[in-house]
């Protein structure tokens, strides 16, 4: 027992030095900066109180009582331990991150890119009408992420699946305020499960459009063009990795990543050298590039270990 | 679904993810990925979304990415769980095809191999002149045959294994003997030598790998219960017994035809490729008159009907359009749908439409010259609506024009992959839906066939 516990505290003290390190040295876009730990608390925070007002409205109470504190954070300590949802949480931190950045640096609206406004613009009706619906959801993210929430039917489908059974499993044990009657918190669930349509969410419409644009998905791999959320959608679906990923590899660690992703999506070595030095002005260009054909990309890609999904 | 827009297919599943029907052109996919209808879903990334949203119980709406033996398709897929938890109906929105860049022989070569070796229950080292050296297996059927084997070390392979119609007096040469098949004494099933050799490219190879493997899966411990229910479909003949059943070997036809095609097993004369190229045509033909006979059954079953629906005939049009633009540009064709902006009700069964559109299209594609245009009119005509496939072909005589809707009609053509059912098909679809199919045409002149279905009765009720 002792034993045991002392190898637990061994392997914590052996972490604090490399995290340590990382988090005062990072300067300016730390893959996990104060910013970004702050926005994935409140996201989580966030989730746990909607799943918790779920549950206060299958209890069918009219009055809103207000959520008690101390549950919103166990069951947001709970979430945490879904590494899924987490990296999908801070897939979306470094997204905005990114597209704040782009809109102080190239004016770049994060709502409205180019090719979105051409998209609303469009003669087809579905095509528009998709356009519409994505500008809209790409608003409410926008005043989201400003908050540091997260709308729980904005997830995909496995994570929001996950965050039901964790909150099931809670609601068994009995949270602050509720008590251990699983039927209310089974009628919760059954409600969110119902409300729930990832088409409609902002990712599901943007994989949509994407997918509409066909051959010319490749006009989406344009950060100035496409627009963050656009271009890490495009690049998730031409590059065959979770669009978690490719947000990660927008991160300047990531260059040699986001270089064979944007090969494998289908751009020249001329266009992802352009798309790179967007991203990070001061980047070093990865040797070879130029000579790799998108097969070649794709199989190095593959050799990686990270966001094999 | 509130998503909204056009539904180019629709399917639905069971409990068991098998899927109970599907339109075209998902039906297509799953059956070239394997399936059965019914059957379990067997395109990979459409069953793992289904299940996930049939377990979860979640709307799920993703891309989804498969290829088939020609092409690779990314589909926009939504799958909506029912209120029972029992299945699922699957929407398709988007389907893009595109050809797969031919395959590096070389790599398919190595590729075959490492499936066989990783699927062979039998493999046996054999020197430079086919003599065993060591044999392992682990597949209680082939026990006796390894046991034997490994008692008569020394001896040509073939003394144990008497591959069909040979004697084994002889060592034949290996290309002859690789890929064919064999029986083995204690084993039910059907099996298939292959022999790898080792050594240098271009000379005589000093030792092989020797593997047997079996195309049919091996016997289950204990058989599960035949499937209730399902086998009374009103399948005929074709459809139900002989499809089946006609499918693999002639697939297995074709597949050889192209391996000596392509000249995987080792150089070849010019000649001798090209027929077996011819041959594999030929097997791709007999497929493709196999898929026409099963639905000539369906077609001409008493109480065969179609479910007549209000729908877009331009949006059915420009599908069709674009499901078949990879050919037409392979040809340089060009096709000249109608723009998004056009439409033209009617009341008729989509998917049969897309079909007939699909098989006139095909047949334009088919026998247009190169860099030709084919135009897809609409047309509103008093309590019909038309739509009208016109091609710069060779056109069709007045003696044709009697003929050509005629079962297994092929107006003295031969080779070109047609069966002479389609139109006949089509034109027994078009009927069914209370509609026709007819063609004007002048020899030389090129050829429009017009698809004749109900149009809505006022254009001014509103749908």
């Amino acid at each position: 027992m002792l034993r045991a516990e002392l190898a637990r505290g061994d392997t914590a003290a052996e972490t604090v030095l490399p995290i340590l390190r990382h988090l005062v040295s990072a300067d300016h876009t730390p893959l996990f900066g104060d910013e970004i730990l702050a926005r994935i608390r409140g996201m989580l925070e966030h989730l746990a109180s909607q799943l918790l007002d779920a549950l206060a409205a299958a209890q069918g109470s009219r009055e809103r009582r207000p959520r008690e504190p101390e549950a919103v954070r166990t069951l947001a300590r709970a979430l945490l331990d879904d590494a899924a949802l987490l990296t999908h949480l801070h897939a979306l931190s470094l997204e905005w991150q990114l597209a704040e950045r782009l809109e102080a640096r190239l004016s770049l609206d994060p709502v409205v890119p180019p090719l979105l406004q051409a998209l609303v613009a469009s003669p087809e009706p579905e095509t528009q009408s998709l356009a519409m619906r994505l500008l809209g959801a790409q608003a409410r993210w926008r005043q989201g992420q400003r908050r540091m929430q997260c709308g729980l039917l904005e997830l995909p489908a496995e994570q929001l699946h996950a965050a039901l059974l964790t909150l099931r499993s809670l609601a068994v044990g009995g949270i602050a305020g509720f008590g251990p009657e699983d039927e209310q918190a089974a009628r919760a669930e059954a409600a969110l499960r119902r409300a729930y349509d990832e088409s409609a969410s902002r990712i599901g419409l943007a994989a949509r459009l994407v997918m509409g644009l066909g051959g010319a998905a490749v006009t989406a791999l344009s950060l100035e063009h496409g627009g963050v959320a656009l271009f890490l959608t495009a690049l998730a679906l031409g590059s065959g990795q979770p669009r978690e990923a490719a947000a990660l590899c927008t991160h300047e660690t990531q260059s040699a990543r986001l270089a064979l992703s944007l090969r494998v999506a289908g751009l020249s070595p001329t266009a992802v050298q352009e798309q790179l030095v967007q991203l990070h002005r001061d980047v070093v260009l990865p040797v070879g590039l130029d000579r790799l054909d998108a097969n070649g990309a794709a199989s190095i890609l593959a050799g990686g270990r990270y966001g094999r999904a | 679904m509130n998503g909204g827009g056009t539904i180019l297919a629709r399917a639905a599943s069971d409990a068991d993810d098998r899927l109970l029907s599907a339109d075209e052109p998902l039906a297509g996919l799953h059956r070239r990925c394997g399936g059965e209808l019914p059957g379990t879903i067997a395109v990979p990334e459409l069953l793992d979304l289904v299940r996930k949203a049939r377990l979860y119980r979640l709307r799920i709406a993703r891309s989804i990415f498969a290829q088939d033996a020609a092409e690779a398709i990314t589909a926009w897929v939504e799958i909506e769980p029912t209120e029972e938890g029992d299945g699922c109906a699957i929407f398709l929105r988007s389907w893009h095809a595109a050809p797969l860049p031919p395959e590096d022989t070389r790599e398919a070569f190595d590729r075959r191999n490492r499936v066989d070796r990783l699927v062979a229950e039998l493999s046996a080292q054999l020197d430079g002149r086919q003599r065993v050296l060591a044999v392992t297996s682990e597949s209680r059927e082939l026990r006796r045959l390894a046991a034997a084997m490994e008692a008569g070390i020394g001896r040509p392979f073939t003394d144990f294994l008497a591959a069909e119609g040979r004697g084994h007096s002889e060592p034949l040469h290996w290309r002859l003997l690789d890929g064919s098949h064999v029986s083995v004494e204690g084993s039910p099933r059907d099996w298939r030598i292959v022999l790898i050799p080792h050594g240098r490219a271009g000379r005589e190879p000093s030792g092989f790998e020797l593997l047997l493997v079996s195309d049919e899966p091996p016997p289950l411990p204990a058989p599960p219960p035949p499937a209730k229910g399902e086998g009374a479909s009103p399948q005929g003949l074709v459809g139900q017994d002989l499809a089946p059943v006609l499918r693999q070997p002639i697939a297995r036809i074709v597949a050889n035809a192209e391996t000596i095609r392509s000249r995987l097993a080792g150089p070849l004369p010019d000649a001798y490729a090209d027929y077996a190229g011819e041959i594999a045509n030929a097997g791709r033909l007999l497929l493709g008159l196999l898929e026409d006979l099963s639905d000539l059954e369906v077609v001409e079953a008493d109480g065969f009907s179609t479910a007549p629906d209000r729908i877009d005939l331009a949006e059915v049009a420009r599908q069709a359009a674009g499901i078949l633009g990879v050919r037409a540009r392979a040809k340089r064709i060009t096709i000249l749908a109608p723009d998004t902006g056009e439409s033209l009700d009617a009341v008729a069964e989509f998917r049969r439409v897309l079909q007939v559109l699909i098989n006139l299209l095909g047949n334009a594609i088919r026998y247009a010259p190169e860099d030709s245009q084919i135009w897809i009119g609409l047309q509103r005509a008093g309590d019909r609506a038309r739509v009208t496939v016109t091609d710069q072909g060779p056109g069709l005589s007045a003696d044709e024009i009697a003929v050509v809707f005629d079962k297994f009609e092929r107006l003295g053509r031969s080779g070109d992959g047609g069966s002479g059912l389609g139109l006949y098909i089509s034109r027994r679809l078009a009927l069914a839906m209370g509609g026709d199919l007819r063609v004007e045409s002048v020899k030389g002149q090129g050829a429009r066939f017009v698809l004749e279905v109900p149009a809505p009765e006022t254009d001014g009720t509103a749908g």
